[in-house]
């Protein structure tokens, strides 16, 4: 019986507790999340030599935050860089969206091939490629151009937030798409049709019908993708920290781990919950839009689609800023690591370079920690998607399959780990491990504390996943084996696995994919023993030591290719909206 | 901390179970000359009509109260039911009348929050005494409305389960002839092999129902099981359940909103509102002898009628003054209602001197094949009557309505 019965004292007999199993192990991350918190918390007041009784508690910190003017230049970088990025990829990804699902243009799998792949293909090796195409001083862009009109100095800078607005927006974009076509395929046509027979043109009804009826979708994946972007480390970690263009999470990061002194945890938990407040408020107001906008939603009935608009001519250009966007936002970069991976040093490409590639790259790395890091990145990707699945099922269960009100509060806090930006999980598992755990649980400098955060950033949409899946077996097949006979552990066996099968196998596969590309927590809690690959990659950068970075992208790309085809060919059911 | 104390007669009853299930064993071996499926019915049989006094099922007290975002509702309110060996109680009401609830606290899928569920002597369920045994215990089985058959499983991976999986496991030797023999009994012998999900609703209702009775339960329950079939499937399916629990000799206890099925299917009706039982007896009391307005009015066609007595067992109504088995509880003077079904009224072109009659104007015609439903105005109200064949009357007609005796329930 897994029902999580709270029933209160009744006349005649007196109700017994009876608690599911499954409780304590869907209570775990929750536990966790809720010690991530806390201790942000708790550090943020601190001063002095923190977590002893030494320590004053005091605003200082705040204080510090509000009275340094790098935080708010900080605070100025991350909003106009958030807004670029929104901006950049919903002007990619919104007229794609349209034209896929509004149009008969031809080759439609491939543009959901493009849109999805471009997901799990990291960020941090676009914005390495884009510094070798558009970096002020190594881009081979800006060099072309200085060498073509006899400019002083390159006119493009990737740098700015702006332009690391850009290249987030290229990363983000299929997130864009993704959200849209969804909003897309809730609306109901017939409302356009409607103004077309009342004879308002093509552009009127774009203007008084469709867009009006598209703005909540179109505002809540603007929300979203906002979110994520104040929410980055690795674009502007890459493109930013070299020119000491700051943003919140890169300056979060240099009071971590400074170079010239002591790391000032205080200040970086103090500013964590500020982060915690201004994230909680974007979430409310991404709910509120969310459900202004389903009052538009109709139920349009069995099997009506809306008729497509057939693009004529303009298909081939259509299709040419498609594949424009592919090759600046994929193809590109990758290339230009490719081609600076073989290099001796970062250059333009030319005729001359072309003779100077080799492997010596490849001889030069660190093997032992590649190796070091590729058994760590393993570890994380056999264990991190296994605790995910199991702890996602406990939780989607309880929460679809009990009659208990305590089963909002477990959704609301499988959820929230999604509305919390990742840099904070990672200092929040930091604290805990240098101040709390310290003694009695060592995890500080081990893979298992990466782990951890993992599981716990990985649940939110492991468990939004299950709770579609198993929404979908209908109480009554449970019903049906229990009066047959079947005890509730051969039920789960024999009739809810098999049925949800697909669906535990695509979270699987790309909670999996996302353990390997994942740079921020990694970054924020990398150690000798347990840095990862993506994290290695960063430390090679990080020292300018480009080159070597390169190669080993290009080592990580080739290995976990087989995944790409894996996922390819597996995970792709199941409607995976974002990572 | 799972804390379900013990039920002492548990062990009794299963005992009692298995000792039945081995006489049948031993019977069976013993009678080679007869085929597999008639001989399990011919033993059952006759075991079934040694006991028939036996009370299966027995539900005392029984209450359930759901809380929703609107208040408590009260789905069954404190009722008595027994269902003896071999019967099929139909419970017969309409949407959010308790029978759903009332057969899920029966099967355990439910807790009551009072009273007490026995089925085959053993308590399965009583709230005074903290006991309950869960559904996979009770040796019950089940066809839910929406067939509920397992869609990954082929037709006979679906009635095996619980044969290989249950605790009602049997000798793994005689699983496969369990299962046929049960599968021809449902008509549906060569289709072991389909995948669940390629057959039509009406058979992967009789897959439901196979699996239902092959662990040779001791009670059958049965939750609107035709409700998702179309109309022609569901008289077909009704003669074939008929037929199968028959044979079978399984006690049946049935939940459906269609009074026609009720009446058709009950060897017993039980006429439920709001959380009440409002009448049990044989269809044909049922009908014929409605215990309240609402069974009157929920069971078959009814007309309406306020009346007022006049005498001993007279009324007079709009109709006229009416000969009627007047109440003791209704005295000389009081308003009641009376009621009369449309068929034992005829419409005629005029009247005779032998019955009372009185004119009236058709101002409706239903015509449904092999009876024409006439509504006829008459002073105001509009009264049904039922003719067997096509009309005869167009509307806009004037009609006679001539009222036959003895006919007449009345209502306080």
């Amino acid at each position: 019986m897994t029902e999580l019965a709270l029933r209160l004292f009744k006349f005649p007999a007196i109700r017994i507790l009876r608690i599911s199993p499954l409780v304590p192990i869907a209570l775990l991350p929750m536990l966790a999340l809720a010690g991530f918190i806390l201790v942000i918390l708790w550090v943020s007041f601190q001063t002095g030599v923190i977590g002893t009784a030494q320590a004053q508690y005091t605003l200082d910190n705040y204080r510090a935050v509000f009275a340094d003017p790098l935080a708010y230049s900080s605070l100025l970088n991350t909003l106009v860089f958030a807004t670029a990025t929104t901006l950049f990829a919903m002007a990619i990804g919104l007229p794609i969206a349209w034209l896929t699902e509004r149009t008969t243009i031809g080759g439609k799998p491939i543009i959901y091939g493009i849109m999805t792949v471009g997901l799990l293909i990291p960020g941090i090796f676009v914005a390495m490629g884009w510094t070798f195409i558009a970096h002020p001083r190594i881009g081979f862009l800006n060099q072309w151009l200085v060498w073509l009109f006899g400019l002083d100095e390159g006119p493009i800078n990737i740098g700015t937030p702006i332009g690391m607005g850009f290249v987030q927006g290229l990363n983000l974009a299929p997130l864009a798409f993704i959200f849209t076509v969804q909003m897309f395929r809730a609306m109901n046509p017939l409302l356009e049709e409607a103004a077309r027979i009342a004879g308002l043109s093509f552009t009127a009804t774009l203007r008084r019908v469709t867009l009006p009826l598209a703005t909540p979708g179109i505002l809540a994946a603007g929300i979203y993708i906002f979110t994520v972007g104040i929410a980055t480390f690795d674009i502007p970690a890459v493109l930013g920290l070299g020119n000491r263009v700051y943003l919140f999470s890169t300056y979060m990061f240099i009071q971590t781990f400074p170079q010239e002194y002591v790391p000032r945890y205080g200040i970086t938990a103090s500013i964590g919950t500020a982060m915690i407040i201004v994230a909680l408020g974007l979430t409310y107001w991404y709910g509120q839009v969310l459900r202004r906008g389903s009052r538009y939603e109709v139920i349009t009935g069995k099997g009506y689609r809306p008729k497509p608009i057939d693009p004529g001519r303009w298909a081939i250009l259509c299709w040419a800023c498609i594949g424009f966007y592919a090759f600046i936002a994929k193809l590109l970069p990758v290339t230009m690591i490719a081609f600076v991976a073989f290099s001796p040093y970062v250059a333009p490409p030319s005729f001359d370079m072309l003779s100077q590639l080799s492997l010596s790259n490849f001889y030069r790395i660190n093997w032992e920690l590649v190796l070091r890091g590729l058994r760590n990145t393993i570890t994380l990707m056999v264990v991190v998607p296994a605790v995910v699945l199991c702890v996602s099922f406990c939780i989607s269960w309880l929460v679809v399959r009990s009659r208990s009100r305590a089963r909002y509060l477990l959704e609301f806090g499988a959820f929230l780990p999604h509305t919390l930006p990742e840099v904070l999980f990672a200092i929040g598992a930091l604290l805990l491990a240098l101040f709390v755990l310290k003694d009695f649980l060592p995890l500080y400098d081990t893979v298992w504390l990466i782990a951890i955060v993992y599981v716990v950033v990985r649940m939110a949409f492991a468990t939004r996943a299950m709770n579609g899946a198993l929404l979908q077996v209908h109480r009554e097949l449970e019903e049906a084996a229990s009066v047959a006979g079947l005890s509730t552990l051969r039920t789960a066996w024999r009739v809810v696995l098999p049925l949800i099968r697909p669906t535990m196998f695509s979270v699987w596969i790309w909670t999996m994919l996302l353990v390997y590309r994942e740079v921020t927590v990694a970054v924020f809690l990398t150690s000798q023993n347990s840095i990862t690959l993506p994290a290695i990659v960063w430390s090679y950068w990080n020292a300018a030591g480009m080159t070597e970075a390169s190669m080993v992208t290009l080592l990580m790309i080739t290995l976990f290719s087989p995944l790409l085809v894996l996922f390819w060919r597996f995970g792709r059911q199941g409607g995976m909206a974002s990572g | 901390m799972i804390v379900i104390p013990a039920d002492p007669g548990e062990s009794r009853g299963r005992a009692g179970i298995q000792e039945l299930d081995r006489n049948l064993d031993s019977r069976f071996r013993g009678n080679d000359e007869i085929g597999p499926a008639t001989s399990f019915n011919e033993l059952l049989r006759q075991d079934n009509y040694r006991e028939r006094d036996k009370v299966v099922i027995r539900i005392r007290n029984l209450e359930k109260v759901f809380l929703s975002a609107r208040g408590p509702v009260r789905a069954v309110q404190r009722i008595d039911l027994d269902v003896a060996d071999s019967e099929f109680v139909v419970l017969l009401g309409p949407s959010g009348c308790g029978k759903t609830t009332t057969l899920r606290c029966v099967a355990g899928l439910e807790r009551p929050d009072r009273g007490t569920i026995e089925i085959a002597g053993e308590i399965v369920d009583s709230v005074s005494e903290g006991s309950y045994v869960p559904p996979d215990r009770r040796n019950i089985g089940m066809v839910f409305q929406s067939y509920a058959v397992w869609p990954h499983l082929t037709v006979y991976d679906n009635v095996v389960l619980p044969l290989t999986e249950g605790r009602y496991r049997i000798a793994k030797n005689q699983v496969r002839e369990r299962v046929l023999e049960v599968l021809s009994l449902v008509r549906l012998e060569g289709l072991e092999t389909r995948p669940v999900t390629d057959l039509s609703g009406g058979q992967q209702q009789r897959v439901a129902l196979a699996r239902a009775i092959v662990t040779r339960p001791t009670v059958l329950l049965m939750d609107e099981p035709l409700s998702n079939l179309d109309a022609r499937l569901r008289d077909q399916m009704r003669l074939e359940l008929k037929r199968i629990t028959r044979s079978v000799g399984v006690t049946a206890l049935y939940v459906t909103h269609d009074q026609a099925e009720a009446l058709s299917l009950g060897d017993r009706v039980c006429v439920m509102n709001e959380g009440k039982i409002l009448q049990v007896g044989p269809p044909q009391v049922v009908y014929a002898n409605p215990s309240s307005r609402f069974v009157a009015e929920f069971v078959g066609e009814m007309n309406f009628i306020s009346a007022k007595v006049i005498g001993p067992a007279e009324a007079e109504s709009l109709l006229g003054r009416v000969r009627c088995s007047v109440p003791p509880a209704c005295q000389t003077g009081s308003e009641v209602t009376l009621a009369i079904r449309p068929e034992h009224l005829s419409l005629s072109r005029s009247r005779d001197e032998y019955h009372p009659a009185i004119k009236g104007k058709v101002v409706g015609i239903n015509y449904v094949g092999d009876a024409t439903l006439f509504e006829v105005e008459v002073g105001g109200a509009a009264i049904r009557v039922k003719q067997p064949g096509a009309p005869v009357f167009a509307v806009g007609d004037p009609a006679t309505i001539v009222l036959t005796q003895d006919s007449w329930h009345v209502y306080p």
